[in-house]
């Protein structure tokens, strides 16, 4: 019985550790989908997440950011910040049919986010604008794949 | 020197315990129960308006096991600082009416809860702010169902209906 927890202590104390890291200081994210091309790939990159700024609120339009879905609370959806609450937004409609624009001013509390393929990407010109609260991180470092190793754009293409 | 490094080795040991015992204080708050203080006039009579401490469980709502009658713990959708105390009218599918005004008018609204969001009221209506001011809240900002009030000592007890 001593042996077993001698054994079992550190790696709680690792695992404890991860934990820690993992809610507070970063994270990495495998994200899929062709919503945020060619930023990220439709297969799959594995991005790095720190999750310091969207508790200290220094998130900037621009940012790529990772946010609970409206509308599936168990997903993680991964797209750009677009716009910070007071901000005027312009946005096309439905990129597909027509050209038209609308503007609108993004409410308090929340944040405007959009894919950068905006072709294919269901964000905030279908759910609208987001509640801070459920932003998760910021993405700042793709890992893999290794052609696309690097700091993701801070602006939209 | 050597009185020094004893000294050092046992500051570290007391302070790795105490480490250790933060750690498991903060998982199982986050994660387990936790208290909380509210205050404020928008869940009058259920809630006082001086102040209450309520126990919070953070469980039922990872599991999807919240339903309509269930004060919840939320964080703010106009202000993510702040965290609301409110009452979850309908969950997501089902048809809410309210009225925006009980005071002003008899006139009520009906909508259909969208998918992925519930509809929190407080339970005095005439002074609470909540989803027929801001809207259907996402599940999403649900941080836990409170359902125990431990002070006052004279209002100790389970929350329910």
């Amino acid at each position: 019985m001593g042996e077993w927890s001698r054994s079992v202590i550190p790696i709680a104390r690792g695992l404890c550790l991860l934990y820690l890291t993992n809610k507070y200081l970063g994270t990495t994210v495998i994200t899929y989908g062709p919503s945020m091309l060619p930023t990220l790939n439709i297969t799959g990159n594995l991005v790095l997440v720190e999750r310091i700024s969207t508790r200290t609120g220094k998130l900037r339009p621009g940012d790529v950011v990772i946010f609970r879905s409206p509308e599936t609370p168990r997903k993680i959806v991964c797209k750009r910040l677009m716009g910070m609450e007071g901000d005027q937004v312009t946005y096309i409609v439905d990129p597909k049919n027509s050209d038209r624009c609308k503007t609108i001013v993004v409410p308090k509390g929340h944040v405007w986010v959009e894919g950068d393929n905006i072709y294919n990407t269901k964000d905030s010109r279908n759910f609208g604008a987001i509640p801070y609260g459920l932003l998760q991180g910021r993405a700042f470092w793709t890992l893999l794949p290794r052609k696309d190793f690097g700091s993701l754009a801070p602006k939209p293409r | 020197m050597r009185q020094w490094k004893i000294i050092a080795k046992e500051a570290m040991a007391r302070a790795s315990i105490i480490g250790k015992f933060l750690c498991l204080l903060h998982v199982t708050d986050a994660y387990v129960l936790s208290s909380n203080h509210v205050l404020g006039p928008s869940m009058l009579p259920t809630l006082n308006i001086t102040g209450d401490v309520v126990l919070v469980e953070h469980l039922s709502h990872r599991l999807g096991k919240l339903g309509s009658g269930d004060l919840v713990l939320v964080r703010s959708p106009l202000d993510p600082k702040k965290t609301l105390t409110k009452r979850i009218v309908a969950m997501e599918g089902d048809k809410v009416t309210f009225s925006l005004d009980p005071t002003r008018s008899h006139s009520s609204r009906s909508l259909v809860v969208p998918k992925g969001h519930v509809w929190i009221q407080g339970d005095n209506l005439y002074v609470s702010r909540d989803s027929r001011h801001f809207g259907p809240l996402p599940y999403g900002l649900i941080e836990g169902k409170v359902f125990m009030r431990v002070w006052p000592p004279s209002s100790f007890g389970l929350l329910g209906e």
